[in-house]
């Protein structure tokens, strides 16, 4: 066993065990850990998706080598190890991003303890990545949920508790269900490592007995991580707990957290049930009629909207809706598409938050719109960046939505029915996208009309910000990678699906 | 090499307009000479580019599998970057002069060059998806010219513009995706690339996916019920409306348009379907609608956008009709409209810069004041009203027998149209120059006294478009037959 | 390649253009004011040239001239044929005689250089229009004509005759777009737009698109129609003939009318050829047409009390009565049309330089202030009377002659109802016609017990205004009393057409 096998274990324990570490230190030394952390976890998952890519096939790591059913697996393939660099990509920009408003936001007394939540939910995302037990994987997801509260609720004025309680309730909500399904599930296979449950899936499925608890189990667990991770009926949670947090918190959340749900369900898919048995299920139809849904309400909840934040806020509803839109197609092109947008909206999605705080700070700490009157021309590279953000919103090439939104359109086209569906939902959200994003655009570059000059307006440059610049900068820059070059990205996570078989 | 300069020769504007704010120019004048000098160079090398074009095509890169950006010259290419390259150096010379008193020339000379560079662009594509994406540059480049003065009229007009320009492309986006799943290449060929074996069953769907793709394209083309962006963007800087919203950016939608209709759709399957008789009607009804709302409008220069609705609506009508003898009715009327719709703009122009004055009932007199406008503004009024001899007249004629040609009842409804809106051009033209040269035995002179033509930077650009619409009026066969080379008739 | 064919054409139009030139530098300068004898001996010296030019080329001689391609295979072409000899012959003898008086006239109205520029640049142009060999040629001296034609409408410069100008052009405009609607359907059914006795159409390709290319002809019709003052696009002639000066209107009356008329001999009998047009709804709606303008025009004179406006509504009846001849589709009617062509031609522009005269002498416009003028300028008067009574179609007159002619060729035709409808009409409209002109005449002569209180001094108009008059007034009376010469000329040009 090669020593690189080792890597994705120890970045689990890594994280778990910084998190205690943070607490006894003060803050500035709790960033720096916390920093080195995700650098360090970041490049260990480099190391293990060069391998996994070499290798061609997964590799199973047993947890004190005990073996299945009763052992605990970890199972790396091209895509889980892929997962976890941009994860930490993304966690350490929008940690560098976010850097001045967690210490102003954020009181003196708990700054360490953000970094401890922080390294929690890096933990547990990895544990979701890398998992191969569905229980485990239920553990994770309730520590994610956590932690996700904490970083909501760290930033103390009553918005954020209220929002951080009902995000609280809805998760909570969420995670029962899914518990309930992986009860059923087990009660029928009587397994909980995934590979194990699948075989005896397969069996059922040719065997035709316990059809209906398969498929209230499948529907339970779909519903469960779709409320989590904010699809349409199930977002009320989602515009407070982005919009009033702080400004890395957001990011993190809305890129991370509900992409982690996501890619567990893109497993549980995969590995668990079966991607053949998933697609002949009727459960697909109503993700593809939420997410469709979810496109288009999104879109219109975030016009009606007067604060940048929520409005950006509303936006991921609508890209939520994207993702699942793309499971909904129920084909192997739909689900690339839905794990290229992944990557690509938690890209973006963090640059807007980290770009729109930046604009924020330039109009006297105002998300509201008739103060961002100029804001682009205060400070310059929040404008530009969030230009760009809005501009792979709306689905231009060269950035990374025209790439998924491309990937989208052809997955749809190999669909007799939800072809023209899919074309027009994609046409019309494109449409609402550049309302609500390019008006933003073009306001922050409409300078401030003169009686209603406030007084919070100040110019930023880059220099005083380099934590943001620097954020900011890279943000553009993956985002142009995922624009420009993205068939090893396609490549990569075709890959990854193969080998999810 | 040849191969290497269709790409220097889109990115040399993009660079140079891009360098502008940065480098520090001693004084105006410096900083014209540099952008002209850029421009000519440009539209020499695109000259030559022209006249010894490379064979294969060139992949710049890919964005996944086989879809790249790719750049080949052929006939329909050349002629849109030959009409570029032949109008930014004039206009360019003629904004020098115009911008003099506005701010931010910098920022507006930045984008106005690079504009160049894009349109170049869509003219160079080889396939669709190379002009797909130059077709969403150009509506961002441009979105900082219409927003130039930065008054809420401005904002507004910008705004209503991206909405139309991002919804448009939405839309042809649709037909993009279409083409490249059920094409056998995603490159343009004439007499389309549908793989029909594979879509005999989805004739339908496809007629209506052609619909939402023409559509989707003809946004830009100022196509009703899409028209209402275009008059509003008047509010940019005249040498923007004049050629941006009257050439550039409306001419790469009917440009796209005949692409997709010609070379990616096929006219075989399109003619006589309800496709075909939807998307004439459309461009006939805008024929019509655009002329009626210029009669109405008193401004000057949203007059001319109207009426350049109107126009646009005829390159239209002209792909729609779907014979080679339509395609070459159309590429004349883009050729020719160009010419006649950016003076008539550049005099407006004039006008405004000269005396500030922006309605038609404010012209009163001054066609003795500033003969040379007034005369080649008559002229460009009589060419777009078709006078025979004025370059308008051929390719309204070109238009017409496409039409009479193709047999189909609706295009003869379609000759009607031309043929009210001639009229009806003629009568919000001639009210302009009737006012201007015949101003009344009331009128007092003094009013005006101080009145004149602008200086040679105004007038030759006029000049030039002047002598080129009468060139082309009663010399148009080269043209013709070079235009129905490209579309395919020997 | 024939030279002569353009030297009238091109001579008068490049002296016009350059007269208007100066006269916008006059204005840039601001003086209006030149050396008006310069002007005159300048304007008439271009006009004799020019006009002897035409005569020579149209009188020895098959010619023709092709100048360039304008649209493929289409080239602007000139070429003579008798039609082409009546119409240019016409058009020059009237602006001779025109151009005489407007020296005197024009003097009072001012910015002549403008109106002389004009007027030969229009002289070029009607020439160019006589002698255009295809219809794309003809279809562009047509746009020429009215661009250049509306701005002598509105010499004045008050705000009616701008309205009216305006009215003219848009009239005209939409006309010639009919025109140019049939012209594109024409192109694609017929061998070759070159004017061909007879016809050129493509009878195997017309026949199968007989209906769609019907109604091209029958909006052509209507669209050369409008110049021509036919209903319903004839409200502009009553409004811009009175608001011109009088030798405009007087050629505008006598001349850019008739090229209507001419545009429409050429599309029917030339191009599309009597044969495919008779028997259908499109010759019987224009004769329809034709009936109800010729009654209507008379009887709008009638009730008219402004002499100009008067005059202008007879135009609008008498035209249709050439319309109607040519509806007919026989070669008896299409003489008698040719003939009232000529003779409307001389009589109208005689009744309008009349007008001009009582304007020019006296400031009166309306019919009421004309009693006892026979007192007053009997040699004028006289005139008057000639062309009134030659209108009418009095015998030794050319009316008389033309208006023979149509009715014979009416009741020829063998057309149910119209053969004896159309006589009739024409018989009432010149019952109306003597009513609305004779009374000048009689009150002009007889002003009865009122003329006590009257000044009846003697103010003949000088004789460059009397000169033309006499020799319109001669001219006409010369048709009705040896007719014979210019019949057999217009016989041997109809009959190709037919046989």
């Amino acid at each position: 066993m090669a020593f690189v096998q080792n890597f994705p274990f120890m970045s689990i324990i890594l994280s778990l065990f910084s998190g205690p570490l943070c607490s006894v230190l003060d803050g500035k030394w709790a960033k720096k850990v916390n920093t080195a952390v995700i650098v360090i976890i970041g490049l260990m998952s480099s190391c293990v998706l060069g391998y996994v890519a070499g290798l061609g096939e997964p590799f199973i790591y047993r947890m004190g080598h005990f073996p299945a059913p009763w052992g605990n697996e970890i199972r790396v393939g091209v895509l889980e190890a892929f997962m976890a660099v941009f994860f930490c990509v993304i966690m350490l920009l929008s940690m560098a991003g976010g850097v001045r408003e967690r210490l102003l936001q954020i009181e003196e007394s708990k700054q360490n303890l953000y970094y401890i939540m922080v390294n929690l939910l890096l933990c547990s995302l990895l544990a979701l990545i890398y998992t191969n037990d569905l229980f485990t994987a239920y553990v994770f997801v309730e520590i994610n949920t956590i932690s996700a509260c904490g970083l909501i609720m760290i930033r103390q004025n009553g918005r954020t508790i209220e929002a951080a309680a009902r995000y609280m309730i809805m998760s909570l909500l969420g995670s029962g269900l899914l518990l309930l399904g992986i009860c059923f599930l087990y009660s029928v296979t009587g397994h909980l490592l995934m590979s194990n449950i699948r075989q005896q899936v397969e069996m059922l499925a040719v065997s035709g007995e316990y059809r209906i608890p398969l498929m209230v189990s499948l529907v339970l667990m779909s519903v469960g991580l779709a409320i989590k991770s904010a699809l349409y009926p199930f977002h009320t949670w989602l515009p407070d707990a982005y919009g009033y947090s702080t400004v890395s918190s957001a990011a993190i959340l809305s890129s991370l957290v509900s992409k982690g749900y996501i890619f567990l369900l893109i497993k549980i898919f995969y590995r668990v049930i079966g991607f053949e048995i998933i697609c002949s299920s009727k459960v697909i139809h109503i993700l593809f009629v939420f997410g469709v849904m979810g496109m288009i309400m999104g879109s219109v909840s975030a016009i009606k909207e007067e604060s940048i934040r929520r409005m950006i806020a509303y936006s991921s509803v609508a890209q939520i809706g994207y993702i699942y839109m793309g499971f909904g197609l129920g084909t192997e092109i739909g689900v690339v598409a839905s794990i290229y947008h992944v990557l690509s909206h938690a890209a973006t999605k963090s640059l807007l938050f980290i770009a729109a705080s930046g604009l924020t700070d330039a109009s006297g700490d105002s998300v509201r719109y008739e103060e961002l009157h100029g804001a682009g021309f205060r400070h310059r590279l929040a404008g530009a960046a969030f230009t760009v953000g809005a501009l792979s919103m709306v689905g231009l090439p060269m950035f990374s939505g025209f790439i998924s939104k491309l990937l989208f359109a052809q997955a749809a086209m190999g669909h007799e029915y939800k072809m023209l569906i899919t074309l027009i939902a994609l046409a019309v959200s494109t449409i609402l996208n550049a309302v609500y994003f390019m008006k933003t655009v073009i306001r922050i570059y409409t300078p401030a009309s003169q009686d209603g000059e406030s007084k919070g307006n100040r110019i930023i440059h880059m220099r005083e910000q380099p934590g943001k610049s620097a954020a900011l900068i890279c943000f553009v820059i993956l985002n142009l990678i995922l624009g420009l070059n993205s068939e090893p990205v396609i490549h990569m996570i075709e890959a990854g699906l193969e080998m999810f078989r | 090499m040849s191969k290497m300069l269709m790409l220097i020769v889109i990115l040399l504007p993009m660079l140079s307009g891009a360098l502008i704010p940065a480098i520090p120019f001693k004084n105006r004048r410096a900083m014209c000479i540099y952008i002209e000098l850029c421009a000519l160079i440009d539209s020499a090398l695109v000259f030559l580019l022209l006249h010894n074009p490379p064979e294969e095509a060139l992949t710049v890169f890919r964005f996944t599998g086989n879809l790249s950006v790719t750049f080949r010259v052929d006939g329909m290419g050349s002629l849109f970057a030959a009409m570029a390259a032949f109008l930014w150096p004039p206009a360019l010379l003629y904004s020098f002069e115009y911008m003099k008193h506005e701010s931010n020339e910098k920022s507006f000379f930045l984008f106005y060059v690079i504009t160049y560079g894009i349109t170049l662009g869509i003219a160079l594509s080889e396939n669709i998806l190379t002009m797909y994406f130059f077709f969403e540059m150009l509506s961002m480049v441009t979105l900082p010219l219409i927003m130039h003065t930065r008054t809420r009229e401005a904002v507004l007009a910008s705004r209503a513009y991206l909405y139309y320009m991002l919804g448009g492309a939405a839309f042809a986006f649709i037909g993009m995706i279409f083409i490249l799943t059920y094409g056998t290449t995603s490159s343009f060929v004439m007499g389309g690339v549908l793989d029909m074996d594979q879509i005999a069953d989805k004739r339908n769907m496809l007629l209506f996916v052609y619909v939402l793709c023409f559509c989707g394209f003809s946004v830009k083309t100022a196509l009703f019920p899409f028209s209402s962006w275009l008059p509003k963007a008047g509010v940019a800087p005249t040498p923007v409306t004049a050629l941006l919203h009257a050439v550039a950016v409306v001419n790469t939608g009917a440009f796209a348009a005949m692409r997709v209709t010609y070379f990616s759709f096929g006219t075989e399957r399109l003619r006589g379907t309800w496709a075909q008789n939807v998307v004439m009607a459309l461009t006939i009804i805008t024929i019509v609608y655009g002329c009626s709302r210029a009669l109405k409008e008193t401004h000057i220069k949203r007059r001319l956008a109207w009426s350049t609705v109107s126009n646009l609506s005829y390159i239209l009508f002209g792909v729609a009709v779907m014979t080679p003898l339509g395609l070459t009715g159309a590429m004349s009327h883009m050729l020719f409209h160009s010419f006649m719709k950016i003076t008539s703009f550049f005099c407006a122009g004039a006008v405004i810069y000269k005396t500030g004055r922006n309605y038609v009932h404010e012209l009163n007199g001054l066609g003795r004041k500033m003969p040379k406008v007034f005369v080649i503004f008559a002229t460009a009024s009589f060419a777009l009203m078709g006078v025979p001899g004025l370059c308008g007249f051929v390719s309204k004629w070109n238009l017409c027998r496409a039409a009479v040609d193709s047999g189909n009842p609706l295009a003869y409804g379609g000759v009607a149209a031309l043929l009210v809106s001639a009229f009806l051009t003629a009568v919000y033209m001639l009210t302009m120059m009737v006012r201007a040269f015949f101003p009344g035995k009331e009128f007092d002179d003094g009013s005006i006294s101080d009145v004149e033509d602008p200086n040679w930077m105004m007038l030759l650009p006029l000049a030039v478009f002047v002598a080129v619409m009468l060139c082309f009026g009663l010399h148009s066969a080269p043209v013709i037959r070079f235009l129905r080379e490209i579309a395919g008739i020997r | 390649m024939d030279l002569w064919i353009l030297v009238p054409i091109i001579l008068p139009a490049i002296a016009g253009i350059l007269l208007l030139v100066s006269s916008f530098t006059g204005h840039i300068r601001g003086k209006t004011a030149g050396s008006v004898r310069g002007l005159h001996v300048y304007t008439a010296a271009v006009l004799v040239l020019s006009a002897a030019a035409a005569l020579y080329a149209a009188w020895t001689g098959e010619r023709e001239a092709v100048l360039f391609t304008l649209l493929d295979k289409i080239p602007i072409y000139f070429r003579i044929d008798g039609i082409g000899c009546l119409f240019v012959t016409l058009v020059s003898i009237i602006w001779l005689a025109v151009g005489l008086y407007s020296f005197v006239y024009m003097e009072r109205e001012g910015e002549e250089k403008r109106f002389f520029g004009l007027y030969l640049l229009l002289y070029g142009v009607l020439v160019g229009l006589d002698f255009a060999g295809n219809l794309i040629t003809m279809y562009l001296c047509y746009e020429l004509m009215t661009l250049v034609s509306m701005p002598m409408v509105l010499h004045n410069g008050s705000r009616e005759s701008i309205m009216a100008a305006l009215k003219y052009l848009f009239y005209s405009m939409c006309g010639a777009y009919g025109g140019l609607f049939g012209i594109v359907f024409l192109y694609r059914y017929c061998d070759t737009l070159n004017f061909t006795a007879g016809g050129t159409l493509n009878i195997a390709a017309a026949q199968e698109h007989r209906g769609i290319l019907l109604a091209a002809v029958f909006v052509m019709l209507l669209g050369f129609g409008a110049k021509a003052g036919m209903f319903p696009l004839h409200s502009w002639l009553p409004a811009a003939h009175p608001a011109a000066p009088s030798p405009a209107s007087a050629v505008l009356s006598g001349i850019i009318v008739k090229s209507g008329v001419l545009a429409v001999i050429r599309t029917v009998y030339y191009i599309v050829g009597p044969d495919f047009l008779r028997g259908t709804w499109v010759q019987y709606g224009w004769m329809t047409l034709a009936l109800i303008t010729v009654f209507m025009g008379s009887l709008l004179a009638y009730r008219e009390p402004v002499l100009k406006k008067r005059l202008a509504y007879s135009t609008v009846s008498q035209i249709s009565y050439i319309l109607f001849g040519l509806s007919l589709l026989t070669p008896d009617a299409m003489t008698g049309a040719l003939l009232h062509t000529a003779a409307h031609a001389f009589i109208k522009c005689g009744l309008f330089l009349t007008a001009g005269i009582f304007l020019y002498q006296f400031g009166y416009t309306r019919v009421a202030q004309l009693d006892g003028m026979g007192k007053r300028m009997p040699r004028t008067m006289w005139c008057y009377t000639i062309f009134a009574m030659a209108l009418i179609g009095i015998p030794l007159t050319g009316g008389f002659i033309s208006k023979w002619y149509l009715a014979q060729g009416a009741l020829r035709s063998g057309i149910e109802v119209y053969s004896w409808l159309g006589p009739v009409v024409l018989l009432v409209s010149a019952l109306l016609t003597a009513g609305y002109l004779l009374p000048v005449t009689m009150k002009g002569f007889f002003p009865g017990e009122e003329a006590a209180s009257m000044d009846l001094t003697k103010r003949e108009p000088s004789l460059q205004m009397g000169i033309p008059l006499v020799l319109l007034a001669a001219l006409v009376l010369l048709m009705g009393i040896l007719p014979n010469p210019l019949i057999r000329f217009l016989y041997e040009m109809v009959s190709p057409v037919f046989y």
